[in-house]
């Protein structure tokens, strides 16, 4: 007994015959044990028999398109199946089992959704509210009004749910399962990310002095919501990860390469960098205090780079 | 805050030479302006005795036409005018008194604007601009005009000893409606200003600018130069000396070898050095804000200022106190330009009901840099660059350690000049800072960094 089994493009089940003859024959035509309605397999393409140590074995009829093994570019006249890997003729997968073939042993309900997922699911959700709390709550210097806790709280969790409900339907159309939950990680860690990134900046600006963290900011941002993007359409599907990476890391190059040319014009129609001057408790300072000296040497230094700025934005209207 | 507080009260001055009448000028333009009075007196000046028998607007104005001129800017290929103002001769081969403001656009680009006069007395004719003075907004020119009576200046307004509300006869054509003489009084100098002006209560409108102030016997004593908006009647005149020192400084001078823009640049920057030093000669005092101490200038040419949120509501959270002293020793530059100001200010925060981080939040908002632009960036000012950092200053017993930021900015046109902000914050305490700011524009780089180190070393722990 010989099962025949239809594979979709995304591989799942999509036609299983039972055949019990010994040797089964596969086309277009109506003499054939299995009939397929692909206009690119012949009326005979292939049969399939036992060999001599009893293996199942693919064999071209002829055809004009031939018989390959799953994705392989490289025609073969005949072909030994192991019930795993499916051959391809026309523009159709088969998978060919014996009756012996081995299938899996029984998983037990409920081992398959562990907690742990939930879990994180809510804690980082939880952890996300209480940042966004925090920072409401720092930058809170006059009368505290419940709505500006519940404004930016509700909006996140409104974000949060669409991102994640496009992606679930994205996920749903493609490979039939939404993953909700595993969409909902995937943005949880990265606002996470986010959150964690940009308060990072703001202390280190404050506390190392570091101004380009803050400055450049904006890279880290895409480049987390890249990673982001990249997990969820890991997630729709395991297939061509290399394209999505590719397609990902294009996409986050020009968005990096639009705002980074964007801020540079905006710099140049108003000379005011896009940086605020941020201030913390002084407790957090983490960097020696500066001698006088050094201060000024460095605000002197300031001079030449002005000086050059006169002199290339002066180049152009000598001649007056 | 201070600056708004400040900013309400002290509400800038308008020159009177172009703004409305260039935007108005669509409708009130009527192409030749002729005068309705004839010429009466002939000589320069009526003598004492018989002006003061005259005194009275109609007798003061019956002189004026032959030598008060309308001074128009005009775009030298349309031939129209783009602004106007005033102006008079002061000698008989035509030299006359302007304001810098007036021509200002002719001086920076004498390709695309050219000047002509109109008369009083209905002659027209062309204008060479000779000399400038920037600090005081005056300008000698030449008309095409000879053999002309002219206006001599008031002796007692040379030496500075006019009696407080002597009579003054303010003359010009506002908002080019035509030649007008106003009645006001003098009022002495300006306080709190770093340029004498004299302070003339009477309606002086745009378009006046450069027309003179004369007293009763026609003599003049100053300048129309600026009026101020939100006063009653407040109006400024540059007094006469400046004029006569322009004329005699200026008159040799041969159009042709003069290279007004150089000049313009030139004399800013040696009058904004000049200033400087004259602040850090005038020297600080010790002020005392909470747990601090900070300099105040003694210079009195500034404007000082207090506010705090006391009274604000809802109740603040954390107090402000804040004191600031202003300068607006600013210029004007060009049609688009005006710069100069200095400020020392200071806003003592104490946390009333703030946490650390609430309070470092009041801080931010505090010490922000502020570097205010006298014109468009892209035509006037380099890319702003700042410099941020902790500093501890020796010794500590008396110094708090700070977080300083310092800004500045170049002037494209001007080389040497700089627009520099440095504001610091103390840092030994977590519910209380001092947040200190000196707004220093249009200044040498090197005099910007002697003043903010004597301004950062004066910011100590009160003793």
């Amino acid at each position: 007994m010989i099962w025949i089994e239809i594979l979709s493009k995304h591989r799942e089940v999509a036609g299983r015959f039972r055949v019990d003859a010994t040797e089964i024959s596969i086309g277009r035509g109506y003499d054939n044990h299995v009939i397929l309605d692909d206009p690119y397999v012949a009326a005979r393409h292939v049969r399939i028999f036992r060999d001599a140590d009893g293996r199942l074995v693919a064999e071209d009829l002829g055809s004009a398109n031939g018989l390959y093994l799953d994705r392989s570019r490289s025609r073969k006249p005949q072909l030994v199946l192991d019930g795993v890997q499916p051959i391809r003729i026309g523009q159709t997968l088969l998978r060919i089992r014996d009756a012996a073939h081995a299938v899996e042993p029984e998983r037990l309900v409920g081992s398959e959704r562990s907690a742990l997922p939930v879990v994180a699911a809510i804690g980082l959700g939880a952890a996300l509210l209480a940042i966004n709390a925090i920072t409401v709550w720092f930058a809170q210097t006059s009368e505290a009004h419940l709505s500006d806790y519940l404004v930016p709280s509700l909006t996140m969790v409104g974000v949060v749910a669409a991102w994640v409900g496009i992606w679930a339907l994205l996920a749903r159309l493609f490979s039939g399962r939404s993953q909700v939950l595993r969409h909902l990680l995937i943005a949880e860690a990265g606002l996470t990310a986010f959150c964690i990134y940009s308060e990072f900046a703001q202390i280190a600006a404050f506390a190392l002095t570091w101004a380009a963290v803050f400055t450049y900011g904006y890279v880290v941002s895409w480049t987390v919501i890249a990673a982001t993007c990249f997990l969820h359409l890991r997630a729709v599907g395991r297939t061509h990860l290399v394209a999505k990476g590719v397609v990902v890391g294009v996409l986050l190059v020009v968005a990096i390469a639009v705002q980074t040319l964007q801020r540079s014009e905006a710099f140049a129609n108003s000379g005011r960098p896009n940086v605020s001057h941020v201030l913390m408790p002084p407790s957090l300072r983490l960097v020696p205090l500066r001698q006088e000296q050094f201060f000024f040497d460095s605000v002197a230094a300031l001079k030449a780079k002005l000086d050059a700025d006169r002199a290339e934005l002066k180049a152009p209207g000598v001649e007056r | 805050m201070t600056q708004d507080v400040g900013g309400r009260r002290r509400v800038a001055g308008v020159r009177l030479g172009r703004g409305f009448v260039r935007t108005v000028s669509a409708l009130l333009w009527r192409g030749v302006i002729v005068a309705a009075l004839g010429a009466i007196g002939i000589t320069g000046v009526p003598s004492g005795a018989s002006a003061q028998s005259l005194a009275g607007a109609d007798t003061v104005y019956a002189s004026a036409p032959p030598r008060l001129l309308q001074i128009r800017t005009l775009l030298a290929d349309a031939g129209r005018q783009t602004s106007t103002g005033s102006g008079f001769l002061v000698s008989a081969d035509g030299l006359a008194i302007t304001n810098y403001h007036v021509v200002s656009d002719a001086a920076l680009e004498p390709k695309t604007y050219r000047l002509e006069y109109t008369g009083a007395d209905g002659t027209q004719g062309g204008v060479t601009l000779l000399a400038v003075d920037l600090p005081n907004d005056l300008a000698l020119v030449r008309v095409d005009k000879h053999d002309a009576p002219f206006f001599t200046f008031d002796k007692a307004a040379l030496e500075g000893s006019l009696p407080k509300g002597e009579r003054l006869y303010s003359l010009g054509n506002p908002l080019d409606l035509g030649f007008t003489i106003i009645e006001g009084t003098y009022n002495g100098l300006v306080e709190h200003s770093y340029n004498d002006h004299i302070h003339f209560t009477g309606a002086l409108n745009p378009g006046m600018s450069g027309g003179p102030a004369v007293n009763a016997q026609g003599q003049v004593v100053g300048v129309n130069v600026a009026t101020r908006r939100g006063g009653q009647l407040i109006s400024f005149l540059v007094p006469a000396r400046f004029a006569a020192a322009l004329l005699i400084r200026g008159k040799d001078i041969r159009p042709e070898a003069a290279d007004l823009r150089k000049d313009v640049v030139a004399q800013l920057a040696s009058w904004r050095g000049a200033l400087y030093k004259s602040l850090a000669e005038e020297g600080f005092h010790d002020r005392v804000f909470g747990s601090y101490q900070a300099p105040e200038t003694h210079a009195a040419w500034f404007e000082c200022w207090a506010s705090t949120n006391a009274s604000a509501s809802p109740k603040p959270r954390a107090s402000i106190n804040s004191t600031s002293c202003k300068a607006d020793a600013s210029v004007y530059v060009a049609s688009d330009l005006n710069t100069g100001t200095v400020e020392i200010n200071h806003s003592y925060a104490k946390s009333i009901d703030l946490n650390q981080f609430q309070f470092a939040t009041v801080l931010t908002q505090l010490a922000q840099p502020r570097l205010t632009l006298g014109g468009t960036f892209r035509k006037w000012y380099t890319p702003q660059h700042c410099h941020e950092d902790f500093v501890g200053i020796a010794p500590p017993a008396d110094h708090p350690p700070l977080r300083v930021l310092w800004c500045a900015q170049g002037y494209r046109e001007f080389d040497g000049l700089y627009d520099v902000a440095v504001v610091a914050v103390t840092q030994d305490r977590a519910d209380e800072a001092l947040v200190s700011r000196l707004n220093l524009q249009a200044i040498a780089y090197d005099d910007a960094l002697r003043l903010g180190r004597s301004f950062l070393e004066r910011l100590q722990v009160a003793r």
